[in-house]
């Protein structure tokens, strides 16, 4: 009998050893270990043995039993990488083809410039307040000294829709109404669009300000180059320099033109610079030192030592300098490949 | 403003300016800003004036001549000239070797067929004194030889053009200039060196009936006065400073205004009927011929210069055609009068008459200035046109203490430099420092015997009309030393604000919304807020709010709603898309928009009468996928749209949202929108706004390339059930224990809504049915008409414990029931 199963075993290691797949491998598996297997057969007829003989030739089954077991394993690991193999093969895919992209939303540069603005002045103590675009002529011009029939309207074209009734050329009805309902101390920055009767490539009939109002006792003109010398190095750029230029805005005197240095030349002014165009400055924002009219038009009493500052940026203009924007008016045309550029 | 640098020069001493451009920068820095300076010499150069002594042909060219040209200075030049017009012994403008001329042409000494040419012999359209000529310039025999062109012709002079501020209406001259450069170079300006009139009877009497409206007023006659062509001088530098000559008298007029900023006006005396002048309102319906030829009628507002029976001038704005100084003029009346500025400029605007003398008086003439104005005017009329003045009339009704007399403003030096920034006691800003600017601007300074040691009295001179207040005068004083002097510091945090006004919370919960809108893919976009009322017809939109003077009739209203410009946009970016690919358009924007109900008007300081609603709308169209084989692409439908939708009120936390088919909604379907594929959002009770396709037949009518979903949100109504910027998203605990799930495939009619299978599940199914969801849908031959097969699956779970199998069935077994009785929806067999 141990010849039989010597003989058994040995057929069932060639056997497994010559399958080529997992089908004919549990074929041989059946054949050997099944119930009605080669080898049960023998063991079913290990009652015709005698009791010596019998632990002798369960011992050599047993034997035999895990030796094909193992190969089968064996064999099942080596059949099994290799149907993988053949089906990775099959599964390769060509990695050059398109990607089924999501599309990307994005933030209108002028909301991303505006934020930029206000994240700056923010860290300063800047608190932010809206208001409406439709405004009345006395809050747009009167209550920030630009009174009726003055030269200085000709400074803002102005559209009317009805009697008394504009809309707003400039966010300072924001900082007067603002005035009106709280006391001050006074940090706010007004941002929001603007209309003037204006259109070309370098102005636009709507476009953006962040107007900015600090009110408090003895705030010093010094304090408003600091607040802005501050504010223009965080946009542009710690080398950047600011340079005032004596100007005048109604409700501001002291009045400043302020321009920054050119942030592309910033080692050598270059004659050929597209952004300062030479002339190593770039003119960014008007501000100035509130008029003490403007605390009497907001009602304040006790105006001892009571002075402000005020700034006026346009956000089309930052928006334009930074990302070399050429024509103002692409911002508001709803171009899904201008939309698309800036984030 | 053109200021000429030739005449500046004559009115205050520049040495140490070095030139225009140093000028520029100068007054720049001192506010008055410079925008362009013109050198009228530019491109003349190395031309000098030179005579042609002979001249031969070409020995190669019989079109071209040689010419020996004398400098005067003893050298021979041979030029080679192709001009019909040389001749010998005329005097013409040669442009030497190295000479860059105004047209471009760049001089250098050159072979022209074999003969060596050391300069070029100029025509007018080269030196660009007139755009065409014929041969060379042929300049006058007097003519010296050896000068620089630019001398003869009168054009070594330059141009600066201010960009004057309101304030400084003072500085509208070329006295005005000089005063301002003489403070920030510490000397005056040359005074003007005339006689002042005497005052004597004139021929013409004069009556100064509108007393606000030209307070004061200085008249004279001129008799015998002989009107002609100005001399060249005078009409150069007139031309040069933008002014066109008219004549000796006229020009006279325009000289005094541009020299000494006070606007004045000859009228032929002959026309004076009755000899008689009223400076009176207007009379409502008079009609008055202007000097530019319109006649205009007016309305009783204005002030008008009038002899006994009509108007012959509008006050301060323009002469009179009917009474204007003409070739044959003998006799003059001269005013020179200072009228109110605020009627001025009423009247230049209503009779849209932007005039230079009307811009002068809107900012205000010196009031002192009538007397010298008037004698200059009287001598150079005299100069030029001859003639004998008689009698001299200044009629005033400024009170003699008043005339003249500045406010006298108080402030101390402490002031200044706690204002500005600079330390107490200290340079730049001292006593002496302080005083010394303040008399260089000619400010009368009185050391206040009340006020203490640090404080002056300070009267500004009288054509400074724009000093009232300290802040003025710190402003004179800083941009004096220069605003780069002042230091930079930070200002204090003294108290904490008040923040009851504060918008950042609203901000916020908007940054939340565009961020919702920028993760599910949409670009942000700006329109403007006006557009015509045609645009918005087409799409069945009006808007009740006009503008009264639009820039066109394509921006004349304001927009009700961001929907027609969102559809524009979509238009637009279709329109310059030339590729075979549908193009992917999605856009959103959150802006107001406006609307009335009453006529508008200021009702107030503060209302308006127009209502600014912020709306939050999108657009979509195109591919679902931004990229990706064609096979999977499908074009952008109604559930995308609400996709969109669902992600933005989740990120806003919306509560109390339901949404509706526009064709059951309380407002109806809106045309706007597709019938079948449009719905209503409603927040609480609010209708918060609509979405869905646009209607396929304005689709059609737009040539949409692929159907277009709008959605458009009332922002209020949004957010007032919404998450506020102050509430943070509460923690929910999940269960632990597994769930059971059942499908059921039901067969219902096709009007059943998706939505109600799903509450009636929940409901039928409580507490343990927690989630309901249509996962597939199927119409068609196999369930019969009118009717829809639907797949919905219920999830089963209890936070506490698992759940038995039998629990689950019981209460399948009761949301069946519901859905048949409620719905009659039953098992697909």
């Amino acid at each position: 009998m141990i010849e039989k199963l010597n003989a058994i075993g040995g057929q069932a290691l060639k056997d497994i050893e010559a399958t080529s797949s997992l089908d004919s491998l549990e074929q041989v598996r059946v054949a050997v270990l099944g119930k009605r297997g080669a080898l049960s057969e023998v063991l079913k007829g290990l009652g015709t043995v005698s009791p010596v003989e019998r632990p002798l030739i369960g011992s050599a089954a047993n034997e035999w039993k895990k030796k094909v077991e193992a190969a089968l394993e064996t064999r099942r690991a080596i059949l099994e990488d290799i149907v993988l193999s053949e089906k990775l093969k099959n599964e390769k895919i060509d990695v050059t083809m398109p990607s089924r992209l999501q599309h990307q939303g994005s933030l209108h540069v002028i909301t991303q410039t505006t934020r930029r603005i206000i994240q700056v002045f923010s860290r300063l103590g800047f608190d932010v307040t809206l208001g409406p675009e439709v405004e009345t002529e006395y809050l747009n011009f009167e209550a920030v000294n630009i009174p009726a029939d003055h030269p200085s309207r000709d400074m803002q074209d102005t559209f009317f829709l009805g009697p008394g009734v504009v809309l707003r050329t400039h966010t300072s009805a924001v900082q007067m109404r603002s005035m009106r309902t709280q006391t001050w101390p006074v940090r706010i920055l007004c941002p929001g669009a603007v209309y003037r009767v204006d259109d070309d490539a370098t102005h636009s009939p709507l476009f953006h300000q962040v107007e900015g109002l600090w009110v408090d006792s003895n705030v010093r003109m010094s304090d408003l180059k600091g607040v802005l010398l501050f504010w223009a190095r965080e946009l542009f750029g710690d080398a950047t320099r600011i340079r005032l230029r004596p100007s005048y805005f109604p409700f501001v005197e002291p009045g400043a033109e302020v321009d920054v240095s050119c942030f592309l030349c910033r080692i050598k002014i270059s004659d050929s610079c597209r952004v300062c165009k030479g002339t190593g400055w770039l003119e960014v924002l008007g501000a100035g030192m509130v008029h003490p009219r403007l605390f009497e038009m907001a009602g304040y009493t006790k105006t001892q030592n009571l002075t402000g500052f005020a700034f006026g940026i346009g956000v089309e203009r930052i928006a334009m300098l930074l990302h070399q924007i050429s024509d103002l008016r692409l911002m508001f045309q709803g171009d899904v490949r201008l939309l698309g550029q800036f984030g | 403003m053109r200021i000429s640098w030739n005449w500046l020069s004559q009115l205050v001493d520049l040495s140490g300016v070095e030139s225009p451009l140093a000028l520029g920068e100068l007054l720049t820095s001192r506010g008055l800003e410079v925008e362009t300076i013109e050198k009228m010499d530019q491109g003349f150069e190395k031309v000098v004036t030179a005579q042609i002594l002979d001249y031969r042909t070409h020995p190669q060219a019989d079109r071209l001549n040689l010419c020996r040209v004398t400098l005067g200075n003893g050298e021979i030049l041979e030029i080679v000239c192709g001009a019909p017009n040389v001749k010998a012994g005329a005097k013409v403008a040669l442009a030497q070797v190295g000479a860059h001329l105004p047209n471009g042409l760049k001089i250098v000494s050159s072979q022209i067929r074999g003969v060596t040419s050391n300069g070029m012999l100029c025509s007018e359209a080269e030196l660009k004194i007139s755009d065409s000529s014929q041969g060379i310039l042929i300049l006058p025999e007097s003519t010296p030889l050896g000068l620089p062109l630019a001398d003869v012709l009168g054009r070594n002079d330059a141009i600066l053009t201010l960009k004057l501020t309101a304030n400084r209406g003072d500085c509208l001259s070329h006295y005005g200039m000089a005063r301002e450069v003489g403070s920030a170079l510490l000397r005056k300006p040359k005074p003007i060196q005339v006689d002042l009139l005497v005052l004597e009877k004139s021929l013409i009497s004069v009556h100064l009936e509108a007393q606000e409206a030209a307070p004061q007023y200085f008249s004279c006659s001129m008799i015998g006065v002989k009107v002609g062509p100005s001399p060249d001088w005078m009409v150069k530098r007139l031309e040069a400073l933008g002014v066109r000559s008219v004549n000796n008298v006229v020009d006279a007029t325009q000289w005094v205004m541009l020299e000494l900023g006070q606007p004045s006006h000859a009228y032929d005396q002959d026309q004076i009927l009755g000899r008689q002048i009223q400076v009176r309102r207007a009379r409502p319906g008079e009609v008055l011929p202007l000097l530019d030829g319109q006649t205009l009628v007016l309305d009783g507002l204005e002030c008008v210069i009038a002899d006994q029976e009509r108007a012959i001038a509008l006050a301060g704005v323009m002469g009179g055609g009917n009474s204007q100084v003409q070739l044959s003029t003998q006799n003059l009346f001269l005013e020179c009068a200072e009228f109110d500025p605020v009627l001025t400029r009423r009247t230049s605007s209503r009779h849209q008459k932007k005039t230079d003398a009307a811009h002068r008086f809107e900012r205000g003439v010196d009031p002192t200035g009538l007397p010298l104005a008037m004698a200059r005017l009287v001598q150079l009329i005299q100069e030029l046109a001859g003639g004998q003045r008689e009698g001299a009339v200044f009629l005033s009704s400024v009170l003699a203490s008043d005339s003249g007399q500045s406010p006298v403003v108080s402030f101390g030096v402490h002031y200044l430099n706690d204002f500005l920034g600079f330390e107490r006691d200290k340079e730049p800003l001292t006593l002496s420092s302080v005083r010394e600017i303040l008399e260089s601007l000619d400010c009368a300074v009185d050391c206040a015997v009340k006020q203490g040691e640090d404080s002056w009295f300070v009267t500004p001179p009288p054509y400074r009309l724009d000093l009232k207040i300290q802040e003025d005068f710190a402003e004179e004083i800083a941009r004096t030393i220069g605003y780069d002097k002042i230091p930079t510091t930070l200002p204090a945090l003294t108290s904490s604000p008040v923040f009851g006004a504060s918008s950042l919370p609203r901000i916020q919960v908007m940054d939340r919304a565009k961020e919702s809108l920028v993760q599910s893919g949409l670009r942000e976009t700006l329109n403007f807020s006006f557009t015509s009322q045609a645009r918005l017809a087409r799409l069945g939109f009006a808007s009740t709010v006009s503008i009264l003077n639009p820039l066109s009739e394509e921006y004349a209203v304001m927009v009700p709603s961001l929907l027609p410009g969102l559809i524009q946009n979509t238009l637009d970016n279709w329109s310059h898309h030339f590729g075979s690919e549908s193009l992917a358009i999605r856009l959103f924007e959150l802006r107001p928009v406006f609307s009335t109900l009453a006529p508008i008007q200021a009702r107030g300081q503060m209302e308006t009468g127009v209502i600014e609603t912020w709306k939050l709308a999108w657009v979509m169209t195109g591919p679902r996928f931004a990229g990706g084989l064609r096979c999977e692409q499908g074009s952008v439908d109604f559930y995308d749209l609400k996709a969109v939708m669902d992600h933005l009120l989740a990120s806003l936390g919306t509560r109390g949202i339901r949404v509706i088919p526009q064709s059951t909604s309380r407002s109806g379907q809106n045309p706007l929108f597709h019938p079948g594929q449009s719905a209503e959002v409603l927040v609480g009770n609010s209708v918060a706004g609509q979405f869905g396709l646009l209607h396929p037949s304005l689709s059609r009518d737009l040539k949409c390339r692929t159907p277009i979903g709008l959605a458009e949100l009332d922002w209020e109504v949004l957010t007032k059930l919404s998450r506020k910027a102050s509430e943070f998203p509460l923690f929910r605990a999940w269960s632990e224990f597994p769930t059971i799930e059942r499908d059921f495939a039901l067969l219902v009619k096709d009007d059943v809504p998706a939505e109600k299978l799903c509450q009636i599940a929940i409901k039928s199914g409580k507490p343990l049915a927690k989630e309901a969801k249509v996962f597939d849908v199927y119409r068609g031959a196999q369930v019969g008409g009118g009717m829809t097969s639907v797949a919905v699956r219920v999830i089963f779970y209890d936070e506490q414990r698992s759940l038995q199998e039998s629990e689950a069935e019981a209460a399948s077994v009761r949301i069946l029931e519901n859905w048949k009785k409620e719905l009659g929806a039953v098992l697909r067999g």
